[in-house]
């Protein structure tokens, strides 16, 4: 027996009819298929615009690493692109470059740090080699210090005296930006 | 409906139907390269800066103002010790959740009494002991600059 598609199969007569012969005509599917490409469009543009708004032209000014935690700041102004002295609780790196353990800015009493005042000081011969025929561009000595948030101040003085000594004295003392309108905890401050 | 595949629509009778189709395809390709070049660029931590004069440093080229006084702000393992015009007023640290914690509220007060009374008032020393964490040194300088103090100095104390 021939095997058929299931459904009404209507006899040669009923098929041939031009009334009731189209409802039994399966008529070919149309091989283009249509995408509602609105709700695409709608999510691009959002996400579009929301990016937009986030974008911030400066670009990263920070090496932000896993083993420094800022601590957070309500009044802190954008952060300018300068030399980044980080100091985690392991190391002190300039520029990402590693120059001594924190351990060792944590003994003794004396102030100076000889490997660190070394790279300010080139970095300084470099930027006023580089910027030496544009006056628009002076040495205005900034540099921008990140520190773990428990790092104690004894370190923290150390490296401030090593930018004085090479003649960095504007001091940027990284933190994260929040907004007054963030949850303020002005009392809550805790080591 | 708008699509990709643009085709020839004529309705009833030969006329052309009222509908009209745009080609979205180069719209979503500008949409894709906006996206992948704002998620590769985009900065997700706000950092800001707290600009701070450090002592021993470059000599303030502004001149002292004859209605400022020096205030200096000490951080030691008890509180604050804000010391002006030859009083001192002490601000204990207060029992949070996690310890003792400077009393940043009480701080800001302070400043704000202080600010009122002395409205040209920009300069202040924060001197922090050793032990002081970068964390409270940071809010405290937040706290000095958000009361519009905004001349910081960081000495040692010792």
């Amino acid at each position: 027996m021939a095997i058929v598609a299931p459904g009404k199969r209507p006899g040669d007569r009923i098929a041939a009819s031009k009334v009731f012969g189209k409802k039994f005509i399966r008529g070919k599917k149309s091989g283009n298929t249509g995408i509602m490409l609105t709700s695409l469009i709608d999510v691009m543009t959002i996400l579009v615009i929301f990016l937009l708004m986030n974008f911030s032209a400066n670009g990263e000014v920070l090496y932000m690493t896993k083993d420094i935690k800022l601590p957070d700041a309500y009044h802190g102004a954008m952060l300018e692109r300068a030399p980044v002295i980080s100091v985690s609780a392991e190391a002190v790196t300039f520029d990402g470059r590693m120059l001594l353990s924190t351990g060792d800015l944590e003994k003794g009493d004396v102030l100076n740090v000889p490997e660190l005042e070394d790279a300010l000081r080139d970095e300084k011969r470099r930027y006023e080699q580089i910027h030496a025929n544009d006056p628009d561009h002076p040495f205005r000595g900034l540099v921008n210090v990140q520190a773990d948030r428990r790092i104690p101040f004894k370190v923290i003085k150390r490296v401030m005296f090593a930018c004085n000594q090479s003649g960095f004295g504007n001091i940027n003392f990284a933190a994260l930006s929040r907004s007054p309108g963030e949850s303020k905890t002005v009392t809550a401050s805790n080591n | 409906m708008a699509g990709a595949s643009p085709s020839e629509h004529v309705g009833k009778g030969g006329k052309k139907a009222l509908d009209v189709e745009f080609n979205l395809v180069p719209f979503i390709d500008l949409l894709s390269c906006c996206i992948s070049f704002l998620l590769i660029t985009a900065v997700w931590t706000q950092i800001a800066g707290l600009q701070v004069a450090s002592a021993g440093g470059p000599p303030e080229q502004l001149q002292k103002q004859e209605n400022t006084i020096d205030v200096k702000l000490l951080l030691t393992e008890k509180g604050y010790s804000l010391t002006m015009a030859g009083a001192a007023i002490e601000i204990p640290k207060t029992n949070a959740a996690q310890g003792p914690a400077y009393d940043r509220k009480t701080l800001s007060e302070k400043l704000k009494t202080l600010k009122a009374s002395l409205p040209d008032q920009t300069a202040i020393t924060v001197q922090p002991e050793d032990a002081v964490a970068y964390s409270d040194l940071v809010e405290t300088v937040d706290t000095c600059m958000g009361e519009q103090l905004r001349n910081v100095t960081v000495a040692p104390l010792n």
